[in-house]
Parts: structure tokens; sequence; C-alpha cells
């Protein structure tokens, strides 16, 4: 946080329309816990990624939280139409438990805590289960770039589940193949229509792949691997699509995210351009413009733009793989003052789908389309135009059929 | 039926200069040899490529045709020694092309014809200018724009052949005049623009060949041609300009 801070004491000095410090404490002042909790799980689970390969992981309970008000506190789909405090709010309830335990644990399967978090995991919908801490967890709330802001934690003593979960018969069948490799039945259940946040709970806790590289992943990383072992498939089948036939342009702005994002008739590729506007988070005072594209060929490094850049390549595939289409894929994303705090990157994922279920704008031109994408973008065109390079190829590159 | 005896070496550079621009191909066979017509999936690029029986030990051959995956073509092939013999044999029976080099035999399968894009039609060009300079030169060239941009200008002025790389801030010229180049023949000034992504790939192949035939125009494609496989071999890279008109 930035020492004026200290100076400001919530004055709102910085020019963001809340104070992200105070509005940390409304959130915890709702939290009052003792040395166990109960609660129907959403069901969420947590496995952190400090002092790998020794990890901490459990369950998140929100406490006296009744099943079916439960799911809301781990369903970022159903977050999109709150604020940004709404959602800190409803994830400050939510306490985290952990145990730790080695990366390898899964293989033998001897921890008791470690069997009940994957039952939890598999399950689809909230699971009453009681936790018991060595002792009461501390007040926090965390956040970051990748994952939703979690609330307090405390060490994990025991835990008990106290009904028998449900569990998708296809999440069943996939956790006990012991010879499918994590990343085929990955794509094998986003088919069923298992959605990516179930399958990273399965993927953090050990639940799928081979039985002997079987492990713990951090649920971070396990975020962005289903965004990218989902999207990677879809973009191959997208391949086999004719190409789209007109330029169509998608728009939406979630949670002080705006997202421009356009698709040109051109065989598949994607590119995603980011602007932070000064007073976001993580910026200071200037703005930050950054991208990252791939070609036909895919992508063979980590983005620079890190898990948001599979984030949104999913939520566009998604949509070309439904209409049958392929496109070249070119995406704005401005971040507004509005976004003061991190919620993770499923405002990406969620927005992103957002945009495409909305009704296109359809364009002659390139150029028109970026006129109009330039007209709700605030920082000047001239910022970020010369990283839009998928659209100079679009208008400057020509086929060998023109000749 | 196709049965034949190839030194790894050939086989590998003639490959891998088909599989820069395409992962898969349609192999034309016949008496007269092995032909590829293909395009990359954007149609930017064209190669088409021809390798003579006589680039082989031994050569057997009726016409027919199949489609074959490069890029496991040259996994495989990553396999040898470049003095390496290797006895290709198709067994259409089982849609297969068996590979025996050293003591490993690979069954690479084949892909369904069906399956598979329509062969390009090659456009007809009339290019007005002629280069023909070494394969490392032109390498060069394109190097060196690499450093400033992602595409460069290629093009001829008077009895000079050049090329010109610009970004925001930097910019880079080589140019050869016609005594430095192997030939140079020109009815015009010429002068293209074309994507680094494409040139680079292509640089690779390009850079082995003694001899490379450039033929330009202006806001034209290029088209690149060089030999391989001692003569043997010929191929012929196409590739459409940019085209900067704002």
């Amino acid at each position: 946080m930035e020492t004026r801070c200290v100076i400001c004491k919530g004055r709102g000095l910085c020019g963001r329309p809340f104070c992200p410090i105070l509005a940390k404490f409304c959130a915890i002042k709702r939290a009052s816990i003792g040395d166990s909790i109960f609660g129907a799980s959403p069901p969420s689970v947590f496995v952190g990624r400090v002092g790998y390969p020794d990890v901490r992981l459990g369950p998140l309970v929100p406490p006296e939280i009744a099943a079916k008000d439960a799911r809301i506190y781990d369903d970022p789909a159903q977050w999109l139409g709150k604020g940004i405090e709404d959602v800190i709010g409803l994830r400050s309830n939510l306490v985290r438990s952990n145990t730790r335990l080695n990366v390898r644990s899964p293989r033998v399967l001897s921890d008791r805590l470690l069997i009940k978090t994957q039952m939890l995991a598999m399950a689809s919908a909230p699971v009453d289960t009681e936790v018991k801490f060595l002792k009461p967890p501390k007040m926090e709330l965390r956040f970051d770039g990748i994952l939703s802001p979690m609330g307090p934690s405390g060490t994990l003593k025991d835990m008990s589940i106290t009904e028998n979960p449900s569990v998708p018969r296809k999440v069943d069948y996939l956790v006990s193949d012991k010879d499918v490799l994590a990343a085929n039945a990955t794509t094998e259940l986003y088919e069923s229509d298992i959605s990516v946040y179930h399958i990273n709970r399965l993927l953090s806790v050990g639940l799928l792949g081979r039985k002997k590289d079987r492990r713990l992943v951090p649920t971070r990383w396990a975020i962005t691997a289903t965004d990218d072992i989902v999207g990677k498939e879809l973009i191959a089948r997208v391949k086999d699509h004719s190409v789209l036939d007109e330029i169509r342009l998608f728009s939406t702005q979630r949670f002080g995210n705006r997202f421009e994002i356009l698709l040109l008739p051109r065989p598949f590729s994607f590119e995603l351009i980011e602007i932070w506007m000064p007073r976001s988070v993580w910026v200071g005072e200037g703005t930050w413009v950054g991208a990252d594209r791939e070609g036909y060929g895919g992508k063979r490094t980590y983005s620079l733009l890190a898990g948001g850049y599979y984030a949104a390549r999913l939520g566009v595939v998604e949509y070309l793989e439904n209409i049958k289409r392929q496109a070249s894929i070119f995406i704005v994303r401005e971040i507004l003052p509005d976004y003061w705090a991190p919620l993770g990157v499923w405002v990406i994922r969620e927005a992103v789908r957002d945009a495409m279920r909305q009704e296109p704008k359809r364009f002659e031109t390139a150029d028109a389309a970026l006129n109009d994408v330039a007209t709700r973008i605030r920082t000047p065109l001239r910022r970020w135009k010369k990283e839009a390079k998928l659209i100079h190829d679009f208008k400057f590159q020509k086929t060998l059929a023109s000749f | 039926m196709f049965k034949a005896v190839i030194n790894a070496d050939i086989l590998k550079d003639s490959i891998e200069a088909i599989s820069t621009l395409v992962d898969e191909a349609k192999l034309k066979l016949s008496k007269d040899g092995i032909s590829i017509n293909a395009v990359d999936p954007a149609n930017v690029a064209m190669i088409s490529f021809g390798l003579h029986p006589d680039a082989f030990e031994s050569y057997e051959c009726t016409d027919g045709e199949i489609g074959l995956n490069l890029e496991t073509l040259v996994d495989i092939l990553s396999m040898t020694e470049r003095s390496d013999k290797i006895e290709i044999e198709l067994d259409p029976e089982e849609h297969n092309l068996l590979l025996k080099m050293g003591g490993l035999a690979y069954t690479l399968s084949l892909i369904d014809l069906a399956a598979m894009r329509k062969e390009p039609k090659v456009p007809s060009l009339e290019l007005p200018a002629k280069v023909t300079l070494k394969g490392s030169d032109l390498r060069l060239a394109i190097k060196a724009a690499e450093k400033v941009s992602d595409h460069l200008a290629l093009g001829v002025d008077g009895s000079t052949f050049f090329m010109e790389a610009e970004s925001d801030t930097n910019r880079v010229r080589f140019q050869l005049t016609k005594d430095e180049l192997i030939s140079l023949d020109a009815s015009g000034p010429a002068r293209s623009l074309f994507s680094l992504d494409y040139l680079s790939d292509m640089s690779k192949a390009i850079s082995k060949a003694n001899e490379v035939t450039v033929h330009l125009g202006k806001d034209y494609p290029v088209k690149i041609n060089f030999s391989v496989a001692g003569g043997k071999g010929k191929v012929e890279y196409l590739l459409a300009p940019r085209i900067e008109s704002d």
C-alpha cells in the first residue's frame, strides 16, 4: 500500500471510489470465529503454494451458512452482477482451514484430512462440514491477482463431513481412472459439462491423472492449467471449422474491467492488450500497456500477461466452438480505477463469457470496428494502437488469393 | 506402390523446408519423383516442392497420392544421423508408411486425403525483377531485419538489390550491387513489404542453398527458388506482401 494511506486514513486522496483498507475491515467485522465452525462448504478447497513442495491445503467453510445459501460463496458465475465490495464481503466470511502436506501425498492417500478434503472437492453441491481448529483462526483477508479473495484461516485439527456429498457420475469415473492423463481427464470432464471451477478443485487436490503422477497443485497454478488445457483443446477443434464471414464486436464492463472483443474473418489467432489505468490495482500514477499473442501454431511460452491471458482466451474460444467457426480474436481489456482490489482471474473469464453472450455489433472494416472500440476505451488509441499487431496483419497482410 | 532408399540428410532438409509452413501435406508420388504443393492455413505463403528420383539411392513407384503428418515425420527424423540411410515403403492396405533407419522401424499412419485441405491454386505472376544471390546473404538480410522490425521490404532499384526494415526508432538497410550478386535482371523498379513471421521460418532452408533466385514486383508476392539435394530437388516459396495503405 502506498505510504500516503497513512496520512489519508480513508479520506480518498488516492482517487479510488472506496478505501481498500477500510473495506477490508468492514468485511471482517461480520466474521466471528471460535475454535470450531459448522457450515456448508460451497464446496470449496484451497491449496497454497508457499513452501512448495510442502503446501497447505484444506476446505473453505462459511460458518453457520446452510447448504441452500452456500453455493454463492464459491461460484464466480453468480458474482457477475455484484459489486467488488459484495464479492469481498462474501469471501471474507469464508473461513479457510489448512493442514500441511507434501504435494506427493495423493499417491499414497494415508492422510485422513486429505481424503476428506478430496471428498469435498468431488462434490457438485454444498456439503455440511464441521471444522475444528488448533486455535481460533486469525482475522485476515487476502487478495491476489489470480485467486479470489479469502477470509480468515486457521490450522486444521479435525474435520468431518456430516452428509453424503453428491458427486457427478463422470467425476467419480475419472477420479477412479488411474491410467488417464490429467490433461485428458480435464477435457473429458469439461465435455461432460463439469465447470472449470469444479475441474480446478479436482486437479488441485490431486484427484486427476495417472496414479504415480497424482499430486497436489497449488490452486493458482491449477486455475491457469485448467484454462490452458481446455482452451487448447477447443482451439484444436475451432481450427477445423470454416472461417467466420464477418467482423463482430462484443463488449462488456464488469468490476471496473472493460472488455472489447473483436472477431476478424481470418484463421485462428489470438491477441490480448491490457491497459491498466492510473490508480487501478497494482499500478501507481502511470498507464501500463501490455500485450501478448499467439498465431495459428499456438503458444510455446507462458504468457507475460499471466493467468488472465488463458482465462480470456477460454471465454472466446468457447463461443467460437459454439457457433462452429474460427476467427482471429483481438481483445482490449482496460482496467479502470474502479477495480481497486484484485478479485482473481475469474473476473476475466466470466466477463469475457458475459461479453460473448451479448448481441455483437457488425462492421464492414477493421478500422470502423477499431474506431468504435476507441469510443469506449478511455486511454487514447495512440497509446495502444501499435500493440494491435493482429489488426495490422488483418488490414495489411494480403493473401495469395488476391493475386 | 512406393519403395525407396534415401540419405537421411536429403530427406531431413527437404521435409524441413516444407514443414516450416504446413503441419501436414499431400504428397504426389510418380515415377518422375515426389511433389508437394501446400499453402499455410492463412493462405499467405505457399510451397511447391519437387524431388527427382535421382535424389534417392533406389526408387520404385507407381502413381499415387498420400497425406502425411510432417510434424511427426520431422520428429522421427530427429532420431537419425545425417549419414544414415532410410528405407521407405508404403503399405496401402494398412494406410501406413514404413520407415527403417539403423535398427529402428517406424510405422507412420497416413492422413485420410478426404479430410485434408484442397491443394492451392498457384497464382500466375508476372514479376519484373529477378535477382540471384547466395542463400547465406538472403539469410543475413532477414536476420538483420529481425533485430528492428516485424517486417521488411525487398526491392530492386536500378542495378541494386536492397532490403529495408524500420521501427519507430531504428532502421536497417542492406544492399548488394549487381557485381556483388550472382545475377540481376530487372525491367523496372520493384519493392514489396513482407512479414518476418514467414520469412524467418523460410530462411533456415534458404540459408543452406548456394544460389537463391528471388523474383520481385511492386506490392506483389515474392517468389523464392532454390535447389536442395545437390540439385535433384527444387523448392519454390511464394509469399504474399503486406500493403500498408494509410
